[in-house]
């Protein structure tokens, strides 16, 4: 137990305070730190606690018998003497070999006391050992709780859940039976209605007590878990940081002498990024704009020149479709082929028709100069849009070319655009 | 602020009557920000001057309030603030304007294109979007047009514009002023941007001033700002995809 001791922060300053854990002071001490630690602990004033147990040690001696169980079993604070600092490792980290330690140590107390008491020393056991049992038991459950081992107690496959569970077993077990002392001594079974009430009522403040305990540990086990989703998500984007971003980092570092690849390399890149980052599981060609836009990744690929492609609404894919988005693929084709960048594809899906537009800012061409034997634009574009009740129109700009091709679509209703 | 904007501006302004463009570079890369510091600097010769740099959202906000330029390059994902990034930046900054009197006016500049970002810091306030991949003469012309109070949409934006008001899909404003529609007009100037037309090459087209298509941009920026069409905001939490 190595942790350092969290020094107190300010009163008041955040609504969940950081409670250090119960150590025994090593500053600031009267005889072994108990008090002082204890007062850390809870936040209350040392000396007040202080009090408490020496009004406590007059009622029979009961303050200083919980001092003592305290001292033995704290653990102390970082840089306090290391006296004694193996003697209580066993309290939080038990084996079978401290448990029997433990078991023997309490006999040899019991029967200490009774030898003392049989000497004709008036300890009132009659109150004393309960609350003694019942210290023993609230420590117990206590340290159980507030170590930071306590998570594995409801983890499925912690490896000492087993000692966690017998270690609570133990401790409900003797505060349950220090309960039952308290309630029945020297009482006829008649009586046993109040003790009833009272055990109820105990149960009730024990119940109080416990509450924020117990929703701590839900929050630190909902922490937990949200910090395993996320170191899930982050491996998961690390991974595939791993597999495609860092590998064509390294390829682009290879081929750094071919700008043209290069390009390629990084434009296919930043585009299957892009995807990965903002697309939603649907799937890429079950629609005209998804085919479009694969026709478009397609062709930059082939060529490694970048173009700008943008659509607007969407529509299922359909035979006439799929011709315009070869026509227009062919068309895009062209215009990194003879145009110069930079190439602007822009598809509009309408209600009764739908417009494509391939621009690049080349020398541009006539179409009536283009020889009969070149298929490209005469029959890939133009043809293929005619034969399915479109029409395609190449227009030579002031700089560079435009294609416009032109889809009639019949007005069926379609689903929101997404 | 609408002086006369010089002639032949497309990209390649002229030297402006007040003095350089004032820019602050606000981008959470440091290497982005040298890099485009190093473009301008090549393509602007004196017509425009870097007053200050941020990394983060408060820091920003400090540098523009300090400085007041005349312009702000504006990375939509940013560090600090209320967690959204280069809106908050305009939030902060509102009501600060330049020593003329001008506000001072955003252009924002991303990687990320997507419609929720690029929507919500144009809402925010920005006159502008332009992605990170335009080349350095580009990013020059889109400054002196925000500096000169013109809106500047990338095909991308006037692609979300078209998408989002339902103007691919038909609707358009019975009146010019409707909010939640583009005109006819409008609709025409923003299918030629995502069509990749620059504006002059717009303005050719439809036959119309340079000046008009500007009008009409400024217009559709209004209404994106403005309009309380539901669908606006709708439709853009709902595009994840490009």
């Amino acid at each position: 137990m190595t942790s350092p001791r969290v020094p107190p922060p300010p009163a008041g300053s955040a609504p969940h305070r950081q409670r250090p854990p119960l150590r025994r002071g090593a500053h600031g001490r009267v005889v072994a730190g108990v008090c002082r630690g204890l007062a850390d602990h809870l936040g209350l004033h040392p000396l007040a606690l202080r009090v408490g147990f020496i009004a406590l040690t007059a009622v029979g001696g009961v303050g200083a018998l919980v001092y003592a169980f305290l001292w033995a079993t704290v653990e102390p604070a970082e840089g306090a003497a290391p006296a004694g600092g193996d003697r209580s490792r066993w309290l939080r980290q038990p084996d079978t070999g401290s448990l029997l330690v433990l078991t023997g140590g309490l006999v040899i107390l019991v029967g200490g006391l009774a030898l003392v008491q049989a000497w004709g020393l008036d300890l009132r056991l009659d109150i004393t050992v309960p609350v003694l049992v019942l210290t023993t038991g609230a420590v117990f459950v206590w340290s159980q709780l507030d170590t930071s081992g306590r998570d594995r107690l409801l983890a499925p496959h912690g490896g000492s859940r087993q000692q966690a569970m017998g270690r609570l077993v133990i401790g409900v077990g003797l505060a349950v039976a220090g309960l039952v002392a308290l309630g029945a001594q020297g009482r006829s079974l008649g009586e046993l209605r109040d003790v009833g009430v009272a055990v109820v009522i105990t149960l009730a403040g024990v119940g109080l007590l416990a509450a924020p305990y117990v929703t701590r540990l839900w929050r630190d086990l909902r922490e937990e878990q949200a910090a395993t989703a996320r170191e899930t998500e982050r491996a998961d984007i690390a991974a595939h940081l791993h597999d495609s971003v860092l590998q064509t980092l390294a390829l682009i570092q290879r081929r750094a002498d071919d700008p043209v690849q290069v390009a390629r390399l990084a434009r296919a890149q930043e585009r299957e990024l892009r995807s990965w980052l903002y697309a939603g599981p649907v799937g890429p060609t079950a629609t005209l704009a998804g085919a479009v836009a694969a026709a478009g990744h397609e062709v930059e690929d082939l060529h490694g020149v970048p173009i700008e492609l943008i659509v607007t609404g969407d529509r299922p894919l359909d035979a006439d479709g799929q011709a315009l988005v070869n026509a227009l693929r062919e068309a895009m084709l062209n215009a990194v082929r003879h145009g110069a960048p930079p190439v602007s594809a822009y598809v509009e899906v309408g209600t009764g028709s739908v417009e494509a537009f391939v621009r690049d800012h080349g020398e541009g061409f006539d179409p009536e100069d283009v020889p009969a034997d070149r298929l490209g634009v005469r029959e890939s574009i133009m043809g293929r849009m005619q034969r399915h009740g479109g029409t395609a129109r190449v227009r030579r700009l002031e700089q560079g070319t435009e294609v416009s091709l032109e889809l009639p679509v019949s007005r069926e209703p379609q689903g929101a655009e997404s | 602020m609408s002086q006369p904007r010089p002639t032949g501006s497309q990209g390649t302004p002229a030297a402006r009557p007040g003095g350089p463009i004032r820019l602050v570079l606000v981008d959470d890369h440091r290497m982005f920000r040298s890099g485009v510091r190093a473009e301008l600097d090549e393509v602007s010769g004196n017509r425009l001057e870097i007053v200050g740099e941020a990394g983060t959202v408060d820091q920003a906000v400090v540098v523009i309030r300090e400085q007041r330029p005349d312009v702000v390059l504006l990375d939509v994902h940013l560090p600090g603030g209320d967690g959204r990034g280069g809106s908050d930046v305009i939030t902060g900054c509102a009501g600060v304007t330049t020593e003329s009197g001008a506000p001072v006016r955003f252009l924002a500049l991303s990687v990320s294109d997507a419609a929720e970002d690029v929507i919500a810091v144009i809402r925010a306030g920005a006159r502008g979007y332009v992605t990170k991949t335009i080349s350095g003469p580009e990013l020059g012309g889109a400054i002196v047009r925000v500096a000169d109070g013109d809106a500047v949409f990338s095909p991308r934006l006037a692609g979300f514009v078209l998408d989002a008001f339902g103007a691919a899909a038909g609707e358009i404003a019975e009146v010019d002023e409707e909010l939640d529609r583009l005109s006819a007009r409008e609709r025409e100037v923003m299918r030629l941007i995502a069509r990749g037309y620059q504006y002059k090459e717009v303005a050719k087209e439809l036959f119309i001033s340079v000046k008009t298509v500007e009008t009409h941009v400024s217009s559709v920026l209004r209404k994106l700002q403005l309009s309380s069409r539901h669908e606006l905001t709708v439709w853009a939490m709902g595009r994840r995809l490009l």
